[in-house]
């Protein structure tokens, strides 16, 4: 946490809270917290925590009900639309086209993002081999497995080369070939300079990839820190033994 | 302009990997127009020609039977065959089998009751003009001879069919008693027969009828199944781009795509305008393939060719017109139902509807009154008021200018209650 905090700033969240029209209670309450550029910043907790609003809130998907997001070029806090064309969304839904090939799909959404032709080609095959799709990029996304179509969804959030990456389960449904592969490039990447925002429920996976870790429970954080920190401070010995402690063994909906 | 052409590409592979969409929006208008158009043209026939297949069972002894039968004959207006000798009692068994709408049954005294009639007047104008009557068999026996016609109809025969027939014999038998009685004067004044200037003067003394339809400009174009089926079919088609557009963007949306394109700015707007660029082409190409099948096909079938207007500009207008409203409504669809199946469900019921009350299957001008002011609602109704205007009555701005505002609003409308909803939904 020490090296990211001597680093600059690229998110900075206060007191942001969410209520939905016709909702009882908020769905996230006076959140506040800093991204630091080049971290890998995991948001975990049961379901209905708020994790999916806070992503989608940081991304500009969905408007805040009050407090403020500012986002950070050299150190310098900036419009919102000026860094969007730098970020990257992997949602949690296949977020493509099926009737179209992977190719399409990559085309399309990279010439939304405004690349030129040729360096457009390059990236899609570049990203294509390195997710080990090169032989399929001509194939329509319909026929593909569960795992294909994650690297696929992964791909698009990548194709405009983000400076911050949010990252909505990323792996969630794929086999240990696909998730190895995903994680694998995105610390590569990470090691390139992305910032990176995740969520899971895969917490071994996420106890090895974040550096820094935000519990959310009902809406608000309720401990935030990296993971040896965190499990030193409240003695436990994984994630899950951490999450089970500060949020309780009741079930969610 | 990239954005906006990667846009098109990508609406355009949608569109025809969306193969039941194009079977709906290209096929399935072709098929109705046809079977329609096939099988209303034998009404429109039969209004419009009055060609009522009759059976007419002469057992007339005497001439006018006859020259009742010549008459229907020479009338054009009914396809008639001819039998002598039948029982009146076999009469609605010879109508059934034999598939004729109406069977004439012509008695045995039909001539012999008309001459009775037409010597009783006979008698009573020459006794009126102080003339000496003439002595006859029957003389003081003033019985009247029972002999008119009978006619009888299949049950399926309209109504207005049957008073029109009723109409018609009762036209020519007027002129046939008439005639007898002329011809009963004059042979009780002396003469063996009508002579031929009074004859002359008798077929010449017809009222003529000029009828034509109602037009503002100087076309003739006559009302006929393809007018009314073709351009009727086409917005229908129009309408059902519903099915493909409103279950594309149901699907963009649950798939979590518009959410995508939500986080590359100002993608999610060209992703919009190049659906309704590619919408409005299947459109005008409905319209296009539709009219030419009504001009060039139809006629190698024995169908009426299809008349396109003389206005062109007016002929565009409420094309894009009505491209637009369907267009809109299925965006409008599209952006409010929470499923794929509520947009096909809720789209093809709806359309279904609005094209049943706007006339597209029975021209409204046959409907009641009420049902008339309902079809305005439709804003297929609209649609085919405006071709309408174009096709049967050679369209004026006037005319036209109704179905113009009620488009324009309905497509204003649709888009504003679209764009208010995305709105809503944060992806605008």
């Amino acid at each position: 946490m020490t090296e990211f905090k001597q680093s600059s700033h690229i998110l900075k969240v206060s007191g942001i809270t969410k209520r939905y029209p016709k909702a009882d209670a908020f769905s996230l309450a006076d959140v506040s917290f800093d991204v630091f550029r080049g971290e890998k910043l995991g948001i975990f907790g049961p379901n209905g925590a708020g994790k999916t609003t806070l992503i989608s809130i940081l991304s500009g998907i969905l408007p805040e009900t009050s407090g403020e997001v500012n986002y950070f070029i050299d150190n310098q806090s900036t419009n919102f639309k000026k860094i969007l064309p730098k970020i990257g969304f992997v949602p949690q839904d296949f977020a493509l086209y099926q009737e179209l090939t992977a190719a399409q799909n990559l085309r399309y959404f990279g010439t939304m993002h405004g690349l030129k032709k040729t360096e457009l080609e390059d990236k899609i095959s570049s990203l294509l081999t390195i997710l080990g799709l090169d032989h399929v990029g001509n194939r329509k996304l319909a026929s593909f497995s569960g795992g294909m179509k994650r690297r696929i969804n992964l791909a698009i959030g990548l194709i405009n080369d983000p400076e911050i990456l949010f990252l909505d389960e990323p792996t969630v449904g794929v086999d240990v070939q696909s998730k190895v592969a995903i994680m694998t490039l995105l610390n590569e990447l990470n090691a390139k300079g992305t910032t990176m925002i995740y969520t899971s429920h895969h917490l071994r996976e996420a106890e090895d990839f974040c550096d820094r870790t935000l519990l959310l429970d009902n809406g608000r954080i309720i401990a935030e820190g990296t993971l040896n920190d965190l499990l030193k401070q409240h003695s436990a010995e994984s994630l899950e033994d951490l999450l089970i402690h500060l949020t309780g063994k009741a079930l969610r909906d | 302009m990239e954005r906006f052409k990667a846009s098109l590409l990508k609406e355009i592979l949608l569109l025809l990997h969306d193969k039941v969409g194009l079977l709906l929006m290209y096929l399935m208008p072709l098929l109705l127009v046809f079977i329609i158009t096939i099988v209303q043209d034998s009404a429109f026939r039969l209004v419009n020609e009055n060609r009522l297949d009759i059976l007419i069972v002469n057992n007339d002894k005497g001439p006018l039977g006859d020259s009742l039968v010549q008459s229907m004959k020479n009338a054009g207006s009914f396809k008639i065959d001819v039998k002598e000798g039948v029982d009146e009692s076999q009469l609605a068994n010879l109508t059934l089998e034999g598939s004729k709408l109406a069977t004439l049954f012509v008695p045995a005294n039909f001539t012999q009751s008309l001459s009775s009639n037409s010597q009783r007047i006979s008698d009573a104008m020459l006794s009126e003009f102080g003339m000496e009557t003439v002595e006859r068999e029957n003389s003081g026996n003033e019985k009247e001879v029972q002999g008119g016609v009978k006619l009888i109809f299949d049950p399926v025969l309209q109504e207005s069919f049957q008073v029109t027939l009723i109409n018609n014999l009762q036209t020519m038998i007027s002129g046939i008693e008439s005639k007898e009685m002329i011809r009963q004067l004059y042979a009780d004044m002396g003469y063996d027969e009508i002579p031929s200037k009074i004859l002359k003067e008798l077929n010449r003394n017809r009222t003529k009828i000029v009828a034509k339809p109602a037009m503002s400009g100087e076309s003739a174009m006559i009302p006929n199944s393809t007018q009314h089926n073709v351009p009727a079919w086409s917005i229908f088609a129009m309408f059902f781009m519903v099915i493909s557009l409103g279950s594309n963007l149901v699907k963009e949306r649950l798939s979590g795509s518009f959410v995508r394109l939500q986080t590359i700015p100002g993608s999610f707007l060209h992703a919009m305008f190049a659906k309704i660029a590619v919408y409005s082409f299947v459109a005008l190409t409905q319209l296009m393939i539709m009219f030419a099948i009504g001009v060039f096909v139809f006629p190698l079938i024995g169908l009426p060719k299809l008349n396109l207007p003389s206005h062109i500009f007016p002929f565009l207008l409420i094309s894009v017109l009505s491209a637009m409203a369907a267009i809109s409504y299925a965006a409008m669809v599209g952006t409010y139902a929470k499923t794929q199946e509520q947009a096909n469900g809720f789209g093809a019921i709806s359309i279904i509807i609005f094209a049943a009350i706007g006339g597209i299957w029975v021209p409204s001008f046959v409907m009641p009154d009420y049902m008339v002011m309902i079809s305005k609602l439709s804003p297929l109704h609209w649609c085919l008021e405006g071709f309408y205007s174009l096709f049967l009555k050679d369209g004026s701005w006037n005319q036209l200018m109704g179905p113009v505002i009620y488009l324009v609003v309905f497509t204003v409308l649709c888009q504003f209650l679209s764009l208010w909803k995305l709105r809503r939904q944060h992806y605008i």
